[in-house]
């Protein structure tokens, strides 16, 4: 063989060489994980048990079989209720472990510092927090976001007519006079300015509180000027740590308007144990009844029981198992990671969530991918959370007046 | 000798500088906020060296982030000039506060400053149509569009700046001045030392410095409200770097802040859900046995050493 033959060969050996090392890296990375970021406030209980719910939909999709043939691997990584801290969990998911798709999420405050570092990574995201309609505003265009939890002034369409469909139903029940204790954050102060505007046709009252959870804890002034006004409906706004402190002074002032309602985003674990809770309406996306009328709740509550040894107190642990199966599952219909892709098959979900409703993307004000639009009225009877409306995941039927006035 | 103390400020310096170079944009994010709340922690420890125990770091900080973000939104200003600008509004705050509230001694001026942030944050959340009211306000873009090289290198100058500072009251006679105020006020008027002055003076300034961080930070993130802008985070934090590193000087501080910030997220990786309370306990140990700070048991320590081997 002559030099030139030689050097010909050489140089088929090389690229042969090369191109066998390079597949081998390809391959090795298919088979890697698919890897799926969260972030959540693991000290609070919406964050511990939205992380532990992720798990075990994580732990489910591996047992049977995984995605594209692979498995799935989720981290997550405490916010600390910090946007710093927030902002710097997404740089850590996107370029430490290189993360296929961002989830989790709950404080809208902790999401807008999250918002400059998403923006800059661009990669497909859904976040089933951040109810402010100011992270509405900020997420306008972004084709890659699809947010889960419905914006706050969802929230309130969804209480007017929810209470106008259960005064059409039981005629017992009349509100025409509302008194709205709200605690003085952005969370309640919105909560309150909404309100007014969605029950225009009530007479409304209110006044603001300093929460327990920021030092707080005197509501006695509050509810006077509740109990003189003497509304058909009471309702607070604020936090778990204000719930039991509150019925306790109402009790002492002998405070009982004919509904009292609390709006906190998730109630203490045992509060259902107390005898003040009974008949104490409540706002949320879930309540563990749903178990009785919905089988894929039934599934995940037993599950959850079965792995973490705990009753889930929050919404946000069915919500964090939706989050993950919505991806999941988008994922399985694009047969790919690949970005486009990805948000088609996210744009085609139709999950049957733990939560009651199927979950499907729609455009909201602002935004194309807006989930939920709805929350639920709920009331805590002997101990436990029931459905009242909307009637379709009715668990109970109300218990009116409150505390039998 | 001297150039031996001076080495390992000199290795900081270059650690600092080149610290892009050799991290990701996590490490840096990680840097950024470390950065801003060790501002804050040298900035409070200023005040402190003149006895007064100021806890209007997160007021001044707030107000800070406010003024920054609204002169860009109200005037479309440049945002350095918008970041000064907040540095100018908490430091011209402070000043018409200190002339009233420094006449207010140990903890009645503790208690008075603790309530600037929510006296600031009530006022702020009642004008809605300027302050976006309890929601607050978010700017159209972040600054550098969220490029944290150049983020880091920004909040290490103004970083640098504030050590700048501390170290320019630390080596001219305003030392002096601090020093006898919290020794002995009396001692020191007799000698001359206009107390009012010196004490308003170190308020605006400190407090300046705090509206800086605070323009910055928002800057950072792109909004401002109430309750993120004025969170007891921007005092207690702070607080305990300096606690933590030791007090009275500048380099305690900034140490207590590298050793807490870096703490804090290494904990955070290695024990997801109880990193908080390993955390706390950490600060408590520390603080009840360590009362000096790390700072000043390290510099015993090494004249300990030198002392030792001296004799052998």
């Amino acid at each position: 063989m002559t030099a030139k033959g030689k050097a010909a060969v050489l140089k088929v050996w090389v690229l042969a060489v090369l191109v066998v090392v390079g597949a081998g890296f390809v391959v090795a990375a298919e088979e890697g994980p698919i890897k799926l970021g969260a972030v959540l406030p693991l000290a609070d209980i919406t964050g511990a048990q939205g992380s532990k719910a992720m798990q075990l939909a994580v732990a489910e999709i591996n047992a049977a079989g995984g995605l594209l043939g692979r498995q799935v691997e989720l981290i997550i990584i405490d916010d600390e209720s910090k946007p710093e801290k927030g902002a710097a969990a997404i740089d850590l998911l996107a370029t430490v472990h290189n993360v296929d798709v961002f989830i989790g999420g709950m404080s809208s405050g902790v999401h807008l510092g999250q918002l400059p570092a998403l923006k800059k990574y661009e990669k497909v995201t859904v976040w089933i927090g951040a109810a402010s309609s100011l992270v509405e505003q900020a997420v306008v265009g972004m084709d890659w976001y699809f947010h889960v939890h419905p914006w706050d002034y969802l929230q309130g369409a969804s209480y007017v007519e929810g209470w106008a469909a259960l005064q059409a139903e039981y005629p017992l029940i009349k509100i025409e006079k509302a008194f709205w204790a709200y605690e003085e954050g952005a969370f309640g102060t919105s909560s309150y300015n909404g309100s007014l505007v969605a029950f225009s046709n009530w007479e409304n009252v209110g006044e603001s509180f300093k929460s327990a959870l920021l030092g707080g804890g005197d509501y006695r002034s509050v509810l006077r000027h509740a109990q003189e006004f003497d509304p058909d409906l009471f309702i607070w706004v604020g936090y778990a740590a204000d719930a039991l402190p509150i019925m306790e002074q109402a009790r002492e002032i002998g405070f009982t308007p004919p509904l009292f309602v609390g709006s906190p985003p998730g109630w203490p674990a045992d509060f259902g144990g107390s005898a003040l809770a009974n008949g104490v309406c409540a706002y949320g996306m879930w309540a563990p009844s749903i178990k009785n009328v919905s089988p894929v709740s039934e599934h995940f509550w037993d599950a959850y029981v079965a792995m973490f040894n705990e009753e889930p107190a929050t919404y946000f642990a069915p919500l964090g198992y939706t989050n993950v199966y919505v991806v999941a599952e988008a994922i399985a219909r694009a047969g790919t990671l690949e970005k486009e892709a990805l948000i088609t098959a996210l744009e085609a979900t139709s999950y049957v969530s733990p939560l009651g409703e199927t979950l499907t993307f729609s455009p909201s004000n602002l935004i194309e991918h807006q989930g939920f639009s709805k929350q639920k009225i709920l009331q805590w009877q002997n101990g436990a959370q029931q459905v009242l409306w909307p009637f379709e995941y009715a668990t109970a039927l109300p218990a009116y007046p409150f505390m039998g006035k | 000798m001297r150039m031996t103390r001076t080495i390992p400020y000199l290795l900081g310096a270059a650690v600092a500088a080149t610290f892009p170079l050799f991290t990701g944009a996590y490490l840096q994010q990680v840097a950024v906020s470390t950065l801003i709340y060790l501002t804050l922690a040298v900035s409070w420890d200023m005040l402190l060296r003149s006895g007064q125990l100021g806890f209007g770091t997160a007021g001044f900080f707030g107000l800070g982030s406010y003024a920054a973000v609204l002169l860009v939104l109200n005037v479309n200003a440049h945002p350095f000039l918008s970041i000064a600008f907040g540095g100018l509004v908490a430091g011209a705050v402070a000043l018409l506060v200190g002339l009233a509230v420094l006449r207010l001694r140990g903890m009645y001026f503790a208690i008075t400053t603790l309530a600037l942030a929510s006296i600031f944050a009530v006022v702020l959340r009642n004008f809605p149509r300027l302050t976006g009211g309890p929601e607050g306000k978010m700017l159209p873009t972040c600054i550098y569009a969220g490029d944290t090289t150049k983020i880091y290198w920004l909040v290490l100058a103004v970083a640098v700046l504030t050590i700048v500072i501390s170290e320019v009251f630390e080596r001219t006679r305003i030392h002096l001045a601090l020093t006898s105020i919290r020794n002995d006020e009396r001692v020191a008027k007799s000698s001359g030392v206009n107390v009012f002055r010196y004490l308003v003076f170190v308020f605006a300034v400190t407090s300046a410095i705090q509206g800086i961080a605070g323009g910055t930070y928002a800057h950072v993130f792109g909004f401002v409200s109430p309750e993120g802008s004025f969170s007891a985070n921007f005092l207690l934090l702070p607080l305990a770097m300096a606690l933590l590193g030791g007090i009275h000087s500048t380099w305690g501080p900034v140490v207590g802040g590298l050793v807490l910030g870096a703490l804090s997220e290494y904990l955070k990786l290695q024990i997801p859900y109880g990193h908080l309370l390993v955390y706390g306990a950490i600060i408590v140990v520390v603080t009840l046995f360590l009362p000096q700070g790390v700072s000043r048991m390290f510099k015993t320590w090494v004249r300990r050493s030198s002392v030792t081997r001296g004799v052998q």
